[in-house]
């Protein structure tokens, strides 16, 4: 067992070396600057999330000891990350890996238990659950209402309104249909419309591309290879390697919350696959 | 090598703190605490639109879509009403001779009373699940949280605004038709209205937000509170007028939080007179507490609220 000291400075010995491995990137041209960032979160699985059980808790020992066994989950653990302007970033790892934890802490949903974000310009967020969080109301309710909740005047999301349902090009008169009659291609046609359409100076994109068909697929490619041209900063978090290669000139992998490797998408792309044929073995003796 | 890295970091921060953007962010840990008040409302007020439209399209989608629609908000309070009239009555004629109290004024107290009640009643209902029914918005974008208690508030006041026309046609058409009901002509006092419901207002929304936080931690809060607002309901001078209470049991009033204010609004409407300044003081320190009380306990928890759905 180390005592706390040794905790710290390893910690830190660890935090260096990330550091090292980092780029370091002049401070005008940080779009995202992550400073040894921890999430840590109890899971909601133990018993007090009731009144009942708090209240039962009170005189029942066996309900309070439970509960001081409940687990803290490190999502992210510790990590450090320059993301320049103008650059597109690729995040993979295994699921459970705290990428989209990651993603959720840039676009300020969720607060670092430590460490520091620093976020230069407007941030687009399509993360996993998408776009449409009343499943009653229309696509074009949602469409309002998720501008509006981003910041938008009335007038402005009006304007976008045509553009956002011209791109995702939904069937006919699907759009003023309620949301839960969406198909799930659909919802992601919708929501990375959103997304892209919101002037964004950083889009978090968080498995997103995965649902639409090959088209899509290839007019939502052409649309952030726009974006990048007009040196946007874009952030996936994707399972499909290619796509990573192709669009990303920058890459991170991260394993149960650390950041293992950072650099080139081919090379880490290449040894996030080596490991997952490999195994966890490898990723200990991996130099970090 | 640590010491290089820290300085690093503070130069960063003080370079970037200079040129202070309204899109320059910075997140940083905290555990509870309240996030930084100026830009928090500036942002709240910003987005003001989103808390108007999504109770408005709210109320459409849940509304119109049965045949009736929108006259069911007006129509349930109502019928209810009714139903609490004829309960009361036939209880109280069983129990008592003359049943002379239970006439026109008393139906006419009990659907103001219960009109008003209802305002604070949806706002803590429909508030305290307000954040959880919210998930994929928390889960998905960054803005104030309070936005969505906010809301739920704007949807009852929407749902109580057209029940007092429908008041005001029954109390006319009630000293209409029976000149004896005791029912006042009306007069000065009810230009005190908008003061109460704002009174109400504040309280509804205190309200709303203690009973989201306690929602996003105890997810059977919503159980407990449909009790809760029955046993209130009971409480207040809804069924029952405040001259009923004497001496001590004066207590009652004041210690509930939206006993004054309903007494406040059944003495401008049935009374006829203004509502007495104790009440009204009472009523505000109510109004201005929840609100101070709800909103810090709100604020402070809200940016946990993301990592609990």
């Amino acid at each position: 067992m180390l005592s706390d000291s040794d905790a710290i400075s390893l910690e830190q010995a660890k935090l260096e070396g990330l550091r090292r491995g980092s780029r370091v990137i002049d401070a005008d041209d940080l779009a995202v600057g992550l400073e040894d960032v921890w999430i840590r979160y109890k899971p909601m699985v133990d018993a007090n999330r009731t009144i009942k059980g708090s209240v039962l808790g009170l005189w029942n020992r066996k309900r309070r000891d439970a509960k001081k066994k409940t687990r803290v989950i490190e999502a992210v653990r510790g990590v450090t990350m320059d993301i320049g302007g103008g650059t597109v970033m690729g995040i993979v790892g295994a699921n459970g890996a705290g990428k989209s934890t990651l993603m959720r802490a840039m676009a300020g949903i969720l607060a670092p238990s430590q460490g520091r974000i620093v976020v230069n310009g407007r941030v687009s967020t399509l993360l996993a659950l998408g776009i449409g969080f009343n499943g009653n109301l229309s696509g074009r309710a949602n469409v309002v209402l998720g501008g509006l909740a981003a910041g938008l005047t009335r007038e402005e999301v009006e304007n976008k309104f045509e553009e956002i349902a011209a791109f995702a090009d939904l069937p006919e008169g699907f759009i003023e249909m309620p949301m839960r009659t969406y198909s799930s291609g659909m919802y992601g046609r919708l929501g990375f419309a959103v997304a892209v359409h919101m002037d964004p100076d950083i889009l978090l994109i968080d498995e997103a591309l995965s649902t639409g068909d090959a088209a899509f697929k290839e007019k939502s490619m052409d649309k952030m290879r726009e974006l990048v041209s007009q040196a946007r900063t874009i952030v996936i978090v994707s399972h499909a390697m290619g796509t990573i290669v192709e669009l990303c000139n920058d890459a991170a992998w991260m394993h149960r919350g650390e950041l293992i490797q950072r650099g080139d998408p081919e090379e880490v792309t290449e040894s996030y696959l080596r490991f997952l044929k490999v195994g966890e073995s490898a990723v200990v003796r991996e130099d970090l | 090598m640590t010491s290089i890295s820290t300085d690093a970091g503070s130069t960063r921060r003080t370079r970037r703190s200079a040129d202070f953007l309204e899109n320059h962010h910075v997140y940083e840990a905290h555990r509870i605490g309240l996030p930084p008040m100026r830009p928090y409302f500036r942002e709240l007020w910003r987005r003001r639109r989103f808390a108007y439209e999504l109770s408005h399209t709210g109320l459409k989608a849940d509304h119109f879509e049965s045949p009736l629609g929108a006259i069911w908000l007006v129509l349930n309070p109502l019928l209810l009403a009714v139903v609490y009239y004829l309960l009361v009555s036939v209880i109280s004629s069983s129990t008592r001779s003359q049943g002379s109290a239970y006439g026109f004024a008393y139906l006419a107290h009990i659907l103001i009373g219960l009109f008003t009640w209802y305002y604070v009643q949806n706002s803590m209902g429909i508030g305290a699940t307000s954040v959880t029914a919210g998930g994929r918005l928390v889960l998905n974008q960054a803005f104030p949280r309070m936005l969505l208690p906010i809301s739920s508030v704007i949807t009852s006041l929407l749902m109580y605004l057209p029940t007092l026309p429908v008041y005001v046609v029954i109390f006319f058409a009630g000293r209409a038709l029976d000149p004896k009901s005791g029912l006042p002509p009306l007069g000065w006092p009810v230009l005190w209205t908008p003061v109460i419901i704002l009174l109400l207002t504040g309280i509804g929304l205190g309200l709303a937000m203690i009973f989201a936080t306690m929602m996003v931690y105890y997810r059977d809060t919503n159980k407990f509170l449909s009790y809760i607002i029955r046993i209130w309901l009971y409480l207040s001078p809804v069924l029952w007028t405040v001259d009923r209470l004497h001496g001590w049991h004066r207590i009652l009033l004041y210690i509930n939080p939206v006993g004054t204010t309903i007494g406040a609004m059944t003495d401008i409407w049935i009374n006829g007179v203004q509502p007495n300044v104790t009440m009204m003081l009472s009523s505000l320190a109510w109004s201005v507490g929840l609100l101070v009380v709800g909103g810090l306990l709100f604020m402070s928890r809200e940016r946990d609220f993301a990592v609990r759905l």
